[in-house]
């Protein structure tokens, strides 16, 4: 076997793992992409041995995580590029290249991921430029002007038609990966949190499975649900978030504002669980910290009767206006074969009618047992990822309400055991986005010794920059907020 | 035109009336409160879990400025000395009441000069910056605008220009990469202006204190008006900051 299989949050042996040969690794891994695997990280296992790197790619359809590795210890650390065939790869290999030097012979353009002014392969990273008549750029951010993260948009227009939006990012790097490393054991769970402060339930339950598994920490039945019912609550709070926003870009007020308010209410109901409106504080290693009390279940039930009752009445309302309709429908597209390519991720995949769900495809947690259903739109526009916000909206306050019906008894938190040595973990899990994951590994004495993060804006943001050729400027904030992306998530 | 209207009707009437006395939900954990009782000897539990040391032992101080209002420092004390209670009024005008003692009864900022005031006392438009926030920050100053809490119904705006700004507000812990940026914004606000510094990271580097990706001389440079504590501040944290600051609330 070239390659170790592994399955969601299983932990594994380091010395299981199979490092090739450079030309041996490359192979291996173009015929993983070929049989339909999807990349989800390349980097070292250990953040001091950069000449020994892993490729992790997940196949959906047998919820199997493929391990190969990479030896390149005798040479230079180039391999050759696979982005070529499958653009998917593009940025992870970006990515190695900035963070440890790598160089991806033959990759179609190699930019930067988090650093400014960076030198790749051998040169300082020119931006993209067009020229010629008729011809103009518009160079936008860091500093936008709403209340947002920064992050630098640069329009290369021809006429009125952008012909190609590339988007550099970086401006939030804080290195967390590297803090992870640095951190004392109880600093984590809050660096976790602050990942992406809208998703700090998805990334504070990938790094607590992640540790979990590393300790073989057997978590309650019902801190799991409690778990899954907390993320639900944020994918309902951020998708309502999300048409507030796609409503207000196009000027139509009263569902923006009703949006808003029933936004309030789902994130009022996890400041009645733990406290923070954003979930903060609720995870701890080995389950959570707060219970679920009467009091907590019956307001939580009431604060989304009253999002279930009202966003069914707006929704409607929104998805029968013929103004908003002609906003949405055939802007921004990206087709089913074109998402395929690139490996975008959650719900932009979905809305491009790619059937891939982390909770379905490597169901962690309580999903194993309480599945959800799989919300698929095939249009790949605004309208459809405007829509299946609405849908999975209506499936996750579904799956909220049983849960809460049926909370199983039984203790919230158990004892978090040490660390086993020389081991490593993969932890995937469905943010509200899309697909979030964690990896970490330890070394001979028990300490991190890599901690590598993949939010789903790391996949996605290329897909909304290829959204945006030949529509016009004027469409961007449409798009941008279609696929509502994380700048903090991406850079680290 | 009917649905439009039934719609507004099932809005209601959401917003919050009485800032000043709305407190948060019973777990919602706002001002530190700290008992006047001794310590078990040689208990160091509350700064064992504290994330982002910002307690200080005997006697017993909560620095809100590194403080995330975590819940792990109120669980582990065995003498139930530090307590977190739902009021929202945490916002200092100086680095130093951000210390929470065992004296510490309310916390608010010093009534603004008379000259703030007549610049800014009827109109305040903020640009906010985000220089490395999580975007934990940046949801919580949007949720201003909402009908919830309605912040321009006190004058109080953000808008998209430094230029048209009267001050700055910060979120994040200042990234290398952002620095320039914020300075170049800051720069570019009309005189006089302010700085507000909203959430931990801002004010302290927070959880994010030890990276090596931040450069916090701005801060070090400019003169500080507002210092918003929390991860993330809650919006009426903001909003009771700023009418006590400018004697509206």
């Amino acid at each position: 076997m070239k390659w170790i299989d592994v399955q969601n949050n299983q932990s594994f042996d380091l010395e299981s793992i199979v490092y090739l040969r450079k030309d041996d690794f490359s192979n291996t891994v173009s015929e993983l992409l070929q049989t339909g695997s999807r990349m989800i990280a390349l980097t070292p296992i250990d953040k001091n041995i950069p000449q020994k790197i892993i490729a992790v790619l997940s196949d959906s359809a047998s919820s199997t995580i493929h391990i190969v590795g990479g030896n390149f210890s005798d040479g230079k650390f180039e391999f050759e590029s696979w982005a070529n065939k499958y653009p998917q790869t593009n940025y992870f290999e970006c990515e190695l290249s900035e963070n440890y030097g790598y160089l991806s012979v033959n990759h179609p353009w190699l930019r930067p991921v988090r650093k400014q002014s960076v030198i790749l392969g051998n040169k300082p990273y020119q931006f993209f430029k067009l020229e010629g008549e008729e011809v103009h750029e518009v160079a936008v951010g860091p500093i936008h002007a709403g209340v947002i993260e920064p992050g630098h948009f640069r329009f290369q227009c021809h006429g009125e038609l952008i012909y190609n939006l590339e988007i550099n990012l970086g401006y939030q790097h804080r290195a967390v990966e590297n803090l992870f490393l640095k951190a004392k054991p109880n600093q984590r769970i809050f660096l976790a949190e602050s990942i992406a402060g809208d998703t700090t339930i998805g990334h504070t339950f990938a790094h607590c499975s992640a540790l979990e598994s590393l300790t073989q920490t057997q978590i309650s039945l019902r801190a799991d649900v409690i778990r899954t019912v907390a993320a639900e609550i944020e994918r309902i709070a951020m998708h309502l978030s999300g048409l507030g926003g796609l409503t207000n870009d196009i000027g139509f007020a009263l569902p923006s504002a009703s949006y808003g308010r029933l936004r309030t209410l789902a994130i009022n109901s996890l400041a009645a669980i733990c406290g923070s409106r954003y979930g903060r504080g609720l995870f701890a290693y080995g389950g959570i910290n707060f219970d679920f009390t009467n009091e907590t279940i019956e307001m939580v039930t009431e604060n989304l009767k009253t999002i279930q009752n009202d966003v069914q009445k707006i929704n409607e309302y929104l998805f029968s206006s013929v103004g908003a309709l002609s906003r949405f429908e055939e802007t921004g597209i990206i087709n089913n074969e074109l998402a395929n390519s690139i490996g975008l991720v959650g719900l932009a995949a979905r809305s491009s009618g790619i059937e891939d769900d982390i909770r379905i495809n490597f169901p962690y947690s309580a999903y194993r047992y309480n599945p959800v259903s799989m919300i698929t739109l095939s249009t790949g526009d605004v309208f459809a990822r405007a829509r299946a916000r609405a849908m999975e909206m209506d499936e996750a306050l579904r799956f909220v309400f049983e849960q809460i019906e049926n909370l199983p008894q039984g203790k919230i938190k158990s004892e978090m055991g040490n660390l086993n040595v020389n081991s490593g973990v993969i932890s995937i899990v469905e943010g509200w986005r899309g697909e979030i994951v964690h990896i970490a590994s330890i070394d001979n004495s028990g300490n991190l010794m890599q901690y590598k993060i993949k939010d789903p804006s790391f996949n996605n943001w290329y897909g909304l920059s290829l959204t945006l050729r030949n529509t016009a400027i004027s469409d961007f904030p449409l798009c941008n907020k279609s696929f509502d992306l994380s700048y903090s998530g991406h850079d680290l | 035109m009917n649905d439009a209207i039934k719609i507004r009707i099932l809005q209601g009437d959401p917003i919050i009336h009485d800032v000043k006395s709305a407190v948060g939900l019973p777990l919602f954990r706002g001002l530190p409160t700290i008992q006047d009782k001794p310590c078990l000897d040689g208990c160091n539990k509350c700064t064992e879990v504290c994330p982002t040391n910002a307690i200080k032992l005997s006697p017993v101080k909560i620095d809100m400025g590194l403080c995330v209002f975590c819940p792990e420092c109120e669980a582990a004390c065995p003498e139930k000395i530090i307590h977190f209670t739902n009021n929202f009024h945490t916002v200092t005008d100086s680095k130093e009441k951000l210390v929470v003692t065992k004296e510490t009864q309310n916390v608010t900022p010093e009534i603004a000069s008379e000259k703030i005031r007549k610049y800014f006392g009827k109109s305040l438009k903020l640009r906010q910056i985000s220089a490395g926030g999580c975007n934990g920050c940046e949801l919580e100053l949007n949720a201003l605008s909402n009908v919830n809490f309605d912040l321009g119904r006190y004058g109080i705006e953000f808008v998209a220009s430094p230029r048209h700004a009267d001050g700055v507000v910060v979120t994040g812990p200042i990234t290398q990469n952002m620095a320039k940026a914020l300075e170049i914004a800051y720069e570019a606000v009309p005189n006089p202006k302010i700085i507000i510094l909203f959430g931990a990271c801002a004010i302290s580097g927070g959880i994010f204190q030890n990276s090596d990706k931040t450069e916090r001389k701005f801060l070090e440079e400019n003169i500080i008006d507002l210092f918003i504590p929390g991860c993330p501040p809650h919006p009426l944290t903001f909003m009771n900051g700023l009418l006590d600051w400018l004697d509206k609330n």
